[in-house]
């Protein structure tokens, strides 16, 4: 006989209390690399690193998010690893909303519809926003909706570097999406290329295709911090810059 | 005053000079001749009839007396009223359609031809319809017959047309001779050969004569009326006509056979079998739904059309087909009602289809092509013509508050009338007919969505629908004028019951106007027809709505029932129009002020970020009739040809060629087995022609013997 009823009840909530509490489940995320002081190895560390994210400021190591895809060799394997932050809220608004216009109002608090265009990426983005919408982290709650079309979207998740076939896809996505509108951008390679870079077949991130408003590092973020993201959108959390900001803005990696 | 018989005589003066004006005429001039002349003869004709239908003046004009044949009566009774009128209703917009419409053929076909056909045949139809001996109605019939075949193949350069057109009428023929020899049988024994005399002399008929009659007239009959076996005709003959041709086609003539039914069966001979009407109802039910089935599968509009015309047809008979059977059983109520519902659907019939032909005929001579799969996007350029096929889509689809739901509700209720029957095996028969005719109705809904939105939305297929422009403001009347009297017929019921029931009256003896438009605007008090308890129960709800401002008797149709059951069914669209009128001017009114702050942009149609939006990746109208064609595969038992061609790596297919092909279940199940035994038994005799002069002359020899045998024995 089918007891999925009683089995249910059985088993209880298991949805995560995150944003109300603290989410402490081992394993809920990779982490990410955190810069640390220099002890004389720079040059070894920073050599580890295979995506240019580690760089050396002054006596400090610096993380650049925009690229790292936690590899985990600077933490592995050498005497002095990088400190490591096991948190998972790591989304961050890089855009100034200067237009009133453009502002999300009170409305979109407890009812935002999403909609997901794949760029590209590998997979490993797609699944982890797959989770967002199962019962484990279930965004339903927060009221937040993914749609199938563009036209009742208010935010535009991209994965992936923005492969040259899905340039006219996600343009027409954003644009076929009512003003207002948020463009978020899901991993590494939606915010620099990640280790695809700009070609001759990808774009090398959202951002230079359309305005992107959040970016969520991670290769690929867990699910916690797509979930951040999209409540920075509403402003239901407080924006924050990157730890460890060390601009790079307008250079591209592999130029 | 003039009289209705003085408009008749100006009809044919009208028509003769039509004729004659046509062949004098420079061909270029006789478009619009045969609008001017047709539409005012066709204005006269109506005014004819209409005084006829309303005040009930019947006028009898006879004509010269043949030796042997009697005299040759005519004579406008309201059953022939009613379907002049209805032949002067389709014939005024048609007439002055033609004159844009006829330009296309200009220097390809003769139009003075054309022109000359046409006068003719409105002539000979409205003759046919008032002839009041056999002679005389069954000359007028070959004539009518004659010159529709002549019209519906005035493209006669193309093949098919030819061939579409031999069809018609051998078929047509066929029917003819079946017919001839019910009036034969009816003649037999009586004085002449007028209808009153043939009258008279009807009820001396033994059942066997009666069963024959009522089987020659009515399958000789449903030839012209499109009724299912004898319908195979009208699919191929649509097409091949031009547009204005078949919206007479299906608004007239198919009419005709329904009134050579009615004119037999139920005025002259009345049926007196239960089973005379059991087969018409069941004829006219499978005609109803095998019409629906292929309609809703075809792609050119006008054999789309044409299949929905043989189901409209079926549905007319099944309503014949109940009044028989209530007749016969004694109902003389319901009979009426079963007959006016019948009368009701072939007038809404004869003015939604033309309306539809005359759209198809738009998009046709605009776009060039009338396959649905090959339109689109024609509402854009075409608005016009789309907003009156629009109409003529919900009307026919029997959507509120236009005439096709009127009729189609009111032979619903007629079908489930047959509760009051005493027989349980025709109690099923009804109950089963009444089931098909609701699928019926539920797949035309389905036929005219695909109709109109494959053909008038989304984007154009081809080039030729993207550049179509709109017809000249000359087409676009017609259509405007049959779209609103669509509307009118909607919403005007409880003006047109009335009509309908003179019609029908002197059929069954019985008025039943007041079973079915009670006067709740001028019923007094203590009326000893409607009690006190019953009016002011609808008073209250508010049926006396527009009483002392709005004439006649109600805007309510409703048949009263037992005490038991005050009401069996009621309904009005009248007022169903004033709220769903005030229901969306509401409705748009609340959007307006709700959005009225609002930003509104305009965006593209959101396509899934293809590259380009592809014609052929919309939905097409194949596709849309695709669950209908699986669901009923039983019934189409297509034959499939499926043939890929692939590379040798299998993995890429260079051609997939699906091919379909099926045969009409008509002709599956009845005529190519009567032409294959025909064959066979030819092949069989064909055995005695072995060339050999020795055996003919013992041929010769061997009928000699035997007919000197037989001489011998006798």
């Amino acid at each position: 006989m089918n007891k999925w009823v009683l089995k249910g009840l059985k088993t209880g909530i298991k949805t995560t209390l995150y944003p109300d509490k603290e989410e402490t489940s081992p394993g809920i995320s990779p982490g990410l690399p955190q810069g640390k002081q220099t002890m004389g190895d720079e040059a070894q560390v920073v050599s580890r690193c295979p995506t240019q994210a580690l760089n050396h400021i002054k006596d400090m190591i610096s993380v650049d998010y925009r690229r790292c895809i936690h590899c985990f060799r600077c933490l592995r394997g050498i005497h002095n690893p990088v400190d490591w932050d096991k948190g998972y809220e790591w989304a961050v608004s890089i855009k100034e909303i200067d237009d009133a216009s453009r502002m999300l109002g009170k409305a979109f608090d407890h009812s935002l519809h999403i909609r997901f265009v794949d760029g590209g990426a590998c997979g490993a983005c797609i699944s982890e926003i797959e989770q967002i919408n199962k019962p484990y982290y279930n965004i339903h709650r927060l009221g937040f909706f993914i749609t199938p079309t563009p036209r009742e979207a208010d935010v535009l998740l991209v994965a992936g570097p923005v492969t040259d076939h899905m340039r006219l896809p996600i343009e027409k996505a954003y644009d076929a999406m009512p003003a207002p509108k948020r463009v978020i951008a899901i991993g590494t390679c939606a915010i620099s290329g990640g280790i695809f870079g700009p070609s001759f077949a990808s774009e090398g991130g959202i951002s230079n295709l359309i305005p992107a408003d959040i970016v969520v590092p991670g290769c690929p973020p867990p699910p916690l911090s797509i979930i951040h993201g999209l409540l920075l959108v509403v402003s239901r959390k407080p924006s924050a810059s990157l730890t460890s900001p060390k601009s790079t803005e307008g250079e591209r990696p592999h130029d | 005053m003039i009289s209705p018989g003085d408009f008749f005589i100006l009809f044919l003066i009208l028509c003769s000079l039509g004729v004659v004006l046509s062949v004098f005429l420079p061909e270029r001039r006789n478009p619009l001749l045969l609008a001017w002349i047709s539409s005012i003869a066709a204005i006269s004709v109506l005014w004819s009839s209409g005084n006829v239908l309303l005040y009930g003046l019947p006028f009898q004009i006879e004509l010269w007396t043949l030796p042997f044949l009697g005299t040759m009566v005519l004579q406008m009774d309201r059953l022939s009223a009613l379907f002049v009128f209805i032949t002067g209703l389709v014939f005024l917009p048609v007439s002055i359609f033609s004159a844009e419409y006829m330009k296309k053929y200009f220097s390809r076909y003769n139009l003075k031809t054309f022109s000359v056909f046409y006068h003719l045949l409105f002539a000979s139809i409205v003759l046919l319809l008032i002839a009041n001996d056999i002679f005389s109605f069954l000359l007028t019939w070959e004539i009518m017959s004659i010159l529709s075949y002549l019209l519906v193949n005035y493209e006669h350069e193309k093949d098919e047309n030819t061939s579409s057109g031999y069809l018609m009428l051998a078929m047509s023929e066929a029917g003819t001779i079946m017919a001839a020899f019910a009036f034969l049988l009816l003649a037999n024994g009586s004085g002449g050969l007028d209808f009153a005399s043939l009258k008279s002399v009807s009820a001396g008929l033994g059942d066997s004569s009666r069963w024959a009659i009522f089987l020659l007239s009515f399958f000789g009959f449903s030839v012209k009326a499109g009724l299912v076996p004898n319908s195979i005709w009208l699919p191929k003959a649509h097409p091949a006509a031009p547009s204005n041709v078949s919206a007479l086609l299906s608004g007239v003539i198919l009419n005709l056979g329904i009134y050579g039914i009615l004119r037999i069966n139920a005025d002259i001979l009345p049926v007196t079998q239960i089973g005379m009407g059991l087969i018409t109802l069941f004829v006219g039910t499978v005609s109803a739904l095998v019409g629906i089935l292929y309609a809703t599968i075809r792609n050119d509009m006008k054999v789309m059309l044409a299949h929905s015309s043989i189901e409209n047809m079926g549905i007319i008979t099944a309503g014949i087909g109940a009044g028989f059977v209530f007749t016969v059983s004694g109902y003389p109520v319901l009979a009426g009602i079963a007959f006016i519902t019948a009368l009701y659907h072939m007038t809404n019939h004869s003015l939604y289809k033309a309306l539809l032909f005359l759209g198809a005929g738009a998009v046709d001579s605009s776009v060039g092509d009338r396959n649905m799969d090959r339109l689109g996007g024609l509402m854009k350029v075409m608005p016009w013509t789309g907003l009156f096929f629009l109409i003529g889509a919900l009307s026919i689809a029997a959507l509120p508050p236009f005439n096709g739901f009127v009729s189609e509700w009111l032979t619903l209720q007629t079908m489930l009338q047959s509760a009051a029957l005493q027989s349980k095996a025709v109690k099923i028969v009804f109950a089963l007919c009444g089931a098909a005719l609701a699928l019926t109705a539920a797949l035309a809904v389905t036929c005219f969505v695909k109709a109109f939105a494959m053909s008038f939305l989304g984007i154009a297929r081809t080039k030729q629908a993207e550049k179509a422009i709109e017809v000249r403001r000359s087409m676009m009347i017609p259509m405007g004028v049959l779209a609103v009297s669509c509307l009118l017929f909607g919403i005007l019921p409880t003006y047109i019951i009335p009509v309908l029931d003179h019609t029908i009256t002197p059929l069954t003896q019985e008025s039943v106007v007041d079973e079915l438009v009670p006067p709740f605007f001028t019923v007094a008090k203590s009326d000893p027809k409607f009690s006190d308890a019953f009016v002011s129960e609808f008073h209250d709800l508010g049926a006396q709505t527009g009483r002392n401002v709005i004439p006649g008797r109600g805007l309510v149709v409703l048949h009263r029932g037992t005490e038991r059951n005050p009401v069996v069914f009621a309904m009005s669209t009248s007022y169903t129009l004033v709220v769903l009128v005030l229901l969306l001017t509401g409705v748009f009114i609340l959007i307006r002020v709700l959005t009225k702050a609002r930003m509104v942009t305009r965006k593209p149609v959101w396509d899934g970020g293809v590259r380009r939006l592809m014609p052929e990746m919309t939905y097409t109208a194949t596709g849309f009739s695709n669950p209908v064609r699986v669901i009923f595969e039983a019934i189409f038992r297509p034959s499939m040809l499926d043939e890929r061609k692939e590379t040798i790596a299998e993995h890429f297919r260079t051609a997939i060629n699906n091919e379909r092909k099926e045969v009409h279940i008509v002709d599956r199940s009845v005529f190519q087995p009567i032409v294959k035994w025909i064959q066979s038994m030819a092949t069989l005799l064909g055995r005695m022609h072995s060339g050999s002069v020795n055996i003919y002359a013992a041929y010769v020899l061997i009928s000699l013997v035997i007919v000197l045998i037989i001489q011998a024995l006798l």
